[in-house]
Parts: structure tokens; C-alpha cells; sequence
């Protein structure tokens, strides 16, 4: 079973995305801060991260580039998520580090098929 | 008497009548000849008469007119009641005894009589600009500044006419001027209701922008627990709550699109809206847009037929862009067709600047007329109102496709017939060029001569501006010029860092938002490198996250929009030098003299005072300022005896003199002063403000400061 860390600090957000996960099979770890997702990255060490973008303390491109930053987590897939569409947001998330980038509000499938393209398939 | 006699007397008796009727004949023609040069005489005074007072008619009818002629010397010889209400001067006062020249600045003539040199290539100098007009006949309407009696300036629209004898020798001049402080103050007001609104505009684009993230947020929520709770039922087979949750997941979705369409448009207003070029198959990307549009299509029962040339190849743009495009105008066209057909064509035009790409897409719908396609366009704008309530949409959609198309270099049109249906056509070129791509490429032209005198002239004040935006870069730059700084510009964060390396500014101005590499990027990068650790950075930006500026480095952090006076206050402490330098104020007027001392000082400067000239040359002999203020009426020791007393010694001849005075100066003060001071500011033709921006400017350009 493949491990996501899900970086939100809206809690609805959080709750229904990781909610959807899980029903996929997925183990879902959390974080609802930019501290806390370079901590649970380390602890947790997942197979995948989706990083919301705006978060509280440190910004979620900022965490990005830290995790990136530290050889335990540096080949984590990151998958940046946001909201905010606005312009060089897709830049800015690759620069940081990012792997791949979609906006929220997430069309599921697509981020399935995202997801599933770094971890290969799941529904095996 | 004999018959001979008689004879001859005849004769002359005839000859005498004959004379007698000759000379009748010529005093009567003298005498009607003389009448009529009389009369003529008589006709012509009288029209003369009659002209002289129309003209002085004219001349006071036009009161809102100053008409004022003068002859070669500089005499006034007419000077009309317009001339007295706008000067203030009585024609008494003036008539034979002053010259046009005391109404005009002292400086606008200079700057006059130097643009007239550039167009005659000859000198010009006090009148004889007046003189060059005429002859030149440079004689279009002017602005210029009226000086009146009583100091203040009046603005004007003046022209100059020369005034020639009938043998066309130029014996004179005239000019006529119109009071246009009311228009002045028109276009001022004009300027900053445009200013006002054009914030506004920002403002409320910057709102939307927020606001429709605002709104993404819990719309997220709610497209993803219908989806979520759609599964459960399906799996718990509750078919009745299927179709409702489907519903809700469907109407979020909608709210979505329009916010997203509400999204783009205020990105675009805002000057946010970026291209994400990159290369892609054209056919590839057709492929995927009939694919998705082909429900749409199918729901109202028309057919889609397609006419893609073969070997259409790669386009290079904004793939997301140009899909949204097109998407756009097929849904367009499915939502206004019924059982008809939509046609989408592609191919290639040759065209002078490149290869286009031509997309075309044509229905068979209800069309348009011709009011409704001039106003397709316009955002909130559907062809009728009644169509939003009937096909739904937001009336942005053709808004942001057109501006997409025109950012990418393309242009969309359309043609349409009422009753039979509608034809878009978008022209993209076939290699889209990146906004900053463009933008850079054009620097680089202009480039080369303004890097070397930039590479050349880093002073010692040197601000480096580091934004994504040009217009910022203008406007920075216009303001720290004005402030005696020098600036250097950078539109991304990686030249920005390689200018930092370079140049060594003495501050740098850093925006956040940036595409590529961001201000909290080049902010720690900067803060990392030993080179630029010590460069103070200030954040510039609409984001309010002051706390995370300053502990990541930053020594100040302005929220847009900034004013001149908050940039000013903010960079001068950086300033290299700013209490080095020594001003010496001589004034006698008390109030006058503590508010220059005032002002120099809180520019930070060491302030020496003098209350008249021979109070000033000892303190210029106890140390020698780097400045001087110079009034010139003061008694003991007037401002022209000082700057004698002053050129005598060669020690001071560096020291630059500022004069501001409220005196009248004549044309002779005026030359005898401009060869020895810097400048001559008059009191009564400044505003107080106007004259404190001046000597700031003058402080912070022109001294060097001791080191």
C-alpha cells in the first residue's frame, strides 16, 4: 500500500481528500503546516507528498524546497497544489522543486492519474 | 482799318477764345481732379479712421486676450486692456518703459531660446527670440508662464506675430496670449480622476483575484464531497441520491467556470495574465478539444464537421490558452445552434511577419446583427441580455479568448448574418514569443548604448529595481531620479541577482510575486551570498507578510500601491554619505530662513546660517559648505556684492550658488548672475512646495558631499 502525505491546512479540504484517498487504498498521512510537512516527510518518510501552496507559517514552496533541500526526502514526488491560479504560480511551484502542479479545486481523476503516473498503478 | 487788318485781328481774337476755352477746359478738369483727390483724401481717413477704432475695439473687446506688441528694442509700444487684467500692469505703466521680457521666467526663456537654437542652429538670446519667432515664423500657439506684477504665475497659450512696414522690413512683434489656468487646472484634475480610476481599476482586479481564490477554496470542498458522497451512493446503490448529488457536483461546477472566467478577466486587468509557451502538435491539440466539446455538440442535435489540413505540425504558445480558446467558441456555437452544423477549420497562412495558424469555427446558429457583433467583444457583454438568461455564461468568454489571442500576437474576428449564423476566426503565429522574451529582446535592443552608460555611471546612490513588471520599472525609476538616485532595473529574479553582483547598488527594491524565480527566493539568495549579504532589501509588494520579510532578511516592506514620499523616506537612510555635507542659508527674512534650514537639515545635512552677505563670507571663511542659498536683497551686504566678494577668491569658485530671491531681476542682473550661480529660483514664481522639491532635488543631485 503506497503512503501519501497530505499537506492542507483547510480542514474540509483535508478531511475529503484524504477520505477519497483512503476508499483508493491509500495510506494518508497529514500535515497542516509547512513545519510540520518537512517533519512528517522525515518521520513518515511517504511515497508521494501533495502540497497545498498557501499555508500558514512557511509557504508551501518554501516547504517544498526544504524537503527537496534534505537527501532523505529529496526523491519524494511532490505534487503542488493551489488555488490561488494566479500568473507564474506553475513556475514558481517547479522552481521550488515540485514535480508536477495542478489547481485546486482538484478534479480527482486527473490527480488519480497524476498520482498513479509517479507510483505506478494501485488498483492492482 | 483795312481789310488786312480786320483780317489778322480776327484771327487773333480767335485764337485768344481758343486759348481762353483751353485754359476753361484744363482748370475745370484741375478742379475736378482735385475734388476727387479731395473726396479720395476724405474716403480714405475716414476708413482709416474707422479701422483704427476697430482695431482698438478689438484690441479691449478681447479682454480675456493679452495683446501686447513691441518694437526691435524690446519697447512695448500696445499694450491692451486683456494685457492689464491678466498682468496687472497699467498700459501707462508699461508703454515705452519695460520690455515683454519682465512677464517671462528667467528660466523658460533660457530653455526657449535653447530649443529655438536647435531648429535655427543660430543664437538666440532675451529678445531676439521674440524677433526669431516672427521672422521664422515660428508663430504655432506655445504654453507658456506669464509672470504678473504682483509675482504670480499665470499660464498661457501665446503666439507671436511679426509686425513689417510695407517694404517687409520687420520693425516688431506682437504677441497674443490666452489666460488658461482654468484648462490647466482641467487637465490636471482630467489626469487625476484617470489616475484614481486606473488605481481603482487595479484595486478591483487585485480584489477579484483574491476574492475568486477566496471562493475556490470552500468550492473545492463542496465539487469534492458531492463527488466523494456520489460514490458511497452509487455503492450503496441509492440511485434517487445519485442524480441529486450529481446535480450539486454539476452546479459546482459551473460556479466554478465562472469564477474562472471572472478569475482571467481581472488576471488580465490586473497585467497578471502570463503565457506558459511551450511547443505542441497542432493536431494533437484538436484532437483533445473535440473530444471534450463533442457532448456538447451532440445535446442540441448539430454535427460537427472538421476540416483540418494535413501536415499542420507544432505550434508554439500557450497550449492551456489556446485550447481555452477554441473550446470557447465551439461551446459558443453549440450553445447558439440548434440541429444545425458546426464546422472547425485549421490551416496555415503565409503572412509577412511569419507563418499563421488559422483556426475557424462556423455555425449554423441564430447569428447576430450588426450592433450586437460591434459589441461582442466587450466584457459582460452578450449579443442580447435576454441570451444570459436563455444560454447562460458569464459574458467574459469572447473578452478573455480575444485578449488571450492578442497577448499571444494573434487577433480573433468575427463576421455573422442574422438568421443563418456565425464564423470566428483566430490567427495565432506559428512561433508565439513569451511576454518576457519579447519584453527582454526589446531591452536588449535598446540595450546595448543604455547598459554601457549604466555600466559607466553606477554611483555611489545607485537603487536596483528588481520587478517582473516594466511599468513598476518606469515608474520607480522616475521617482528616485527625481531624487537624485541612480537606478538600474531588473525584470527577473535571476538578472536581478546577477545585477546585484554587478553593480553593488546601494539598495535594492525586490517584488514578490514574480514568475520564475520569486522575490523570497532572490530575497534568500541575496542574504546567502557574501558578495550582496550586506545590500539592504526592500520588499515591495501587494502580499501584507511582514513578519516572513524581515526574518528572512529584508530591512523594510512596502505594500503597494507606494507613494513617492514613502519610497523617498524609505530609501534616503540608505544614502551614501548624507551627513557629510554643508549647506550655508543666507537670508535675512527669518521665517524664510528657518524653513530652508528646516528642510536641508531633515534631508540630513550640516546647516550654517547667515542673515546677510558679510555674515556669510566669514562663515564661508570659517569652513567652506559645500552649498550655498543666496537671497540677494539683505542689507549691510546685498546677494550680488557677496557673490563678488565670494568669485574673488579662486578657493570658492566650486562652491555652486543657488539664488532664490523675490527680487525683480532686470536682463542685465539676470546675464551679470547666470555666468557666476547655479541656479536662480524666483520666490514669488514657485509654489512653497514646488521650491522645497527643487532644493531637495538640488541638494541630493548636484553636491558631492565631503567624504
Amino acid at each position: 500500500m503506497h503512503k501519501i502525505l497530505l499537506v492542507e491546512d483547510n480542514e474540509m479540504n483535508r478531511d475529503m481528500l484524504s477520505r477519497r484517498l483512503t476508499k483508493r487504498d491509500f495510506e494518508v498521512v497529514h500535515a497542516v503546516t509547512g513545519r510540520e510537512a518537512i517533519e512528517n516527510a522525515l518521520s513518515a518518510l511517504p511515497d508521494l507528498i501533495l502540497m497545498d501552496l498557501s499555508l500558514p507559517d512557511m509557504d508551501g514552496w518554501e516547504a517544498t524546497r526544504r524537503i527537496k533541500g534534505q537527501a532523505a526526502t529529496a526523491a519524494i514526488p511532490v505534487i503542488a497544489l493551489t488555488a490561488h491560479a494566479m500568473a507564474g504560480d506553475r513556475e514558481k511551484a517547479m522552481e521550488a522543486g515540485a514535480d508536477d502542479y495542478d489547481t485546486k479545486p482538484v478534479e480527482f481523476t486527473r490527480l488519480l492519474q497524476k498520482i498513479e503516473s509517479f507510483l505506478g498503478s494501485t488498483q492492482a | 482799318m483795312d481789310g488786312n487788318a480786320t483780317q489778322q485781328l480776327m484771327l487773333h481774337n480767335q485764337e485768344l477764345r481758343e486759348e481762353v476755352r483751353t485754359a476753361r477746359e484744363a482748370a475745370e478738369i484741375t478742379s475736378r481732379l482735385v475734388v476727387e483727390q479731395f473726396e479720395e483724401t476724405e474716403r480714405i481717413l475716414d476708413l482709416f479712421k474707422s479701422a483704427n477704432a476697430q482695431r482698438e475695439a478689438v484690441l479691449d473687446a478681447a479682454s480675456r486676450i493679452s495683446i501686447i506688441a513691441a518694437d526691435r528694442e524690446g519697447r512695448i509700444t500696445l499694450f491692451n486692456r486683456g494685457a492689464e487684467r491678466m498682468l496687472g500692469y497699467s498700459a501707462k505703466e508699461v508703454l515705452g518703459k519695460r520690455t515683454p521680457l519682465d512677464f517671462h521666467l528667467a528660466d523658460e526663456m533660457k530653455a526657449r531660446c535653447g530649443e529655438l537654437e536647435g531648429i535655427t542652429g543660430g543664437p538666440a538670446e532675451g529678445i531676439d527670440l521674440f524677433l526669431h519667432y516672427a521672422r521664422y515664423q515660428v508663430s504655432e500657439e506655445h504654453e507658456w508662464t506669464y509672470v504678473r506684477k504682483d509675482g504670480t504665475p499665470v499660464p498661457v497659450s501665446m503666439s507671436v506675430t511679426g509686425i513689417y512696414t510695407s517694404e517687409k522690413e520687420l520693425t516688431g512683434f506682437l504677441c497674443a496670449a490666452m489666460d488658461i489656468t482654468q484648462r490647466k487646472r482641467q487637465e490636471e484634475s482630467l489626469r487625476e480622476a484617470m489616475r484614481a480610476a486606473e488605481s481603482a481599476n487595479r484595486t478591483k482586479s487585485t480584489f477579484l483575484a483574491n476574492m475568486s481564490h477566496e471562493l475556490r477554496t470552500p468550492l473545492n470542498a463542496i465539487i469534492g464531497y458531492s463527488e466523494l458522497l456520489e460514490e458511497e451512493a452509487e455503492d450503496l446503490e441509492l440511485e434517487s441520491f445519485v442524480l441529486d448529488l450529481r446535480k450539486i457536483r454539476t452546479a459546482g461546477k459551473h460556479l466554478l467556470a465562472l469564477i474562472n472566467d471572472v478569475l482571467d478577466l481581472s488576471k488580465i486587468e490586473a497585467g497578471k495574465a502570463d503565457l506558459f509557451i511551450e511547443r505542441f502538435p497542432i493536431e494533437g491539440m484538436t484532437r483533445d478539444v473535440i473530444a471534450t466539446i463533442s457532448p456538447l455538440i451532440e445535446k442540441k442535435a448539430n454535427r460537427l464537421d472538421l476540416r483540418i489540413a494535413g501536415g499542420l505540425g507544432d505550434l508554439t504558445a500557450d497550449l492551456t490558452r489556446t485550447r481555452q480558446v477554441l473550446f470557447n467558441l465551439l461551446s459558443n456555437s453549440a450553445k447558439f445552434t440548434e440541429k444545425g452544423a458546426i464546422t472547425l477549420e485549421a490551416f496555415l497562412e503565409p503572412s509577412p511577419a511569419g507563418e499563421m495558424i488559422v483556426f475557424k469555427v462556423r455555425d449554423t446558429g441564430i447569428g447576430m446583427m450588426g450592433d450586437q457583433l460591434s459589441r461582442i467583444f466587450e466584457p459582460f457583454v452578450q449579443a442580447d441580455a435576454s441570451t444570459t438568461k436563455q444560454f447562460g455564461g458569464t459574458g467574459l468568454g469572447l473578452t478573455i479568448s480575444r485578449t488571450f489571442c492578442r497577448m499571444m500576437g494573434g487577433e480573433m474576428t468575427v463576421e455573422s448574418e442574422h438568421g443563418k449564423g456565425s464564423t470566428f476566426t483566430v490567427k495565432l503565429p506559428r512561433e508565439v514569443k513569451a511576454k518576457q522574451e519579447a519584453a527582454e529582446s526589446a531591452r536588449k535592443q535598446e540595450g546595448a548604448k543604455v547598459g554601457e552608460k549604466a555600466a559607466g555611471k553606477h554611483g555611489p546612490n545607485t537603487v536596483l529595481v528588481i520587478d517582473d513588471d516594466p511599468a513598476v520599472h518606469d515608474m520607480l525609476a522616475t521617482y528616485l531620479r527625481k531624487d537624485g538616485f541612480d537606478v538600474v532595473c531588473a525584470i527577473s529574479g535571476e538578472e536581478g541577482l546577477r545585477l546585484a553582483k554587478e553593480v553593488k547598488p546601494m539598495a535594492i527594491t525586490l517584488d514578490i510575486i514574480m514568475p520564475g524565480m520569486d522575490g523570497w527566493a532572490v530575497l534568500g539568495a541575496l542574504k546567502s551570498n557574501p558578495e550582496t549579504a550586506s545590500i539592504p532589501v526592500v520588499l515591495i509588494t501587494i502580499e501584507e507578510k511582514r513578519d516572513l520579510g524581515f526574518t528572512l532578511g529584508a530591512s523594510d516592506y512596502l505594500v503597494k500601491p507606494i507613494s513617492h514620499v514613502q519610497l523617498f523616506d524609505t530609501l534616503r537612510k540608505y544614502k551614501h554619505g548624507r551627513v557629510a555635507g554643508r549647506v550655508l542659508v543666507v537670508e535675512d527674512e527669518k521665517t524664510t530662513r528657518d524653513l530652508m534650514v528646516r528642510l536641508v537639515r531633515k534631508e540630513g545635512w550640516n546647516v550654517v546660517e547667515a542673515g546677510n552677505g558679510r555674515e556669510a563670507l566669514d562663515r564661508v571663511a570659517e569652513r567652506k559648505p559645500d552649498l550655498i542659498f543666496l537671497d540677494l536683497m539683505m542689507p549691510v551686504m546685498d546677494g550680488f556684492e557677496f557673490i563678488r566678494e565670494l568669485r574673488a577668491n579662486k578657493d570658492y569658485h566650486s562652491i555652486p550658488v543657488v539664488v532664490v530671491t523675490a527680487k525683480d531681476l532686470t536682463p542685465e542682473e539676470r546675464q551679470w548672475l547666470n555666468g557666476d550661480v547655479y541656479r536662480v529660483f524666483r520666490k514669488g514664481s514657485f509654489s512653497r512646495d514646488e521650491l522645497l522639491q527643487q532644493i531637495r532635488e538640488i541638494i541630493l543631485c548636484e553636491v558631492k558631499p565631503a567624504k
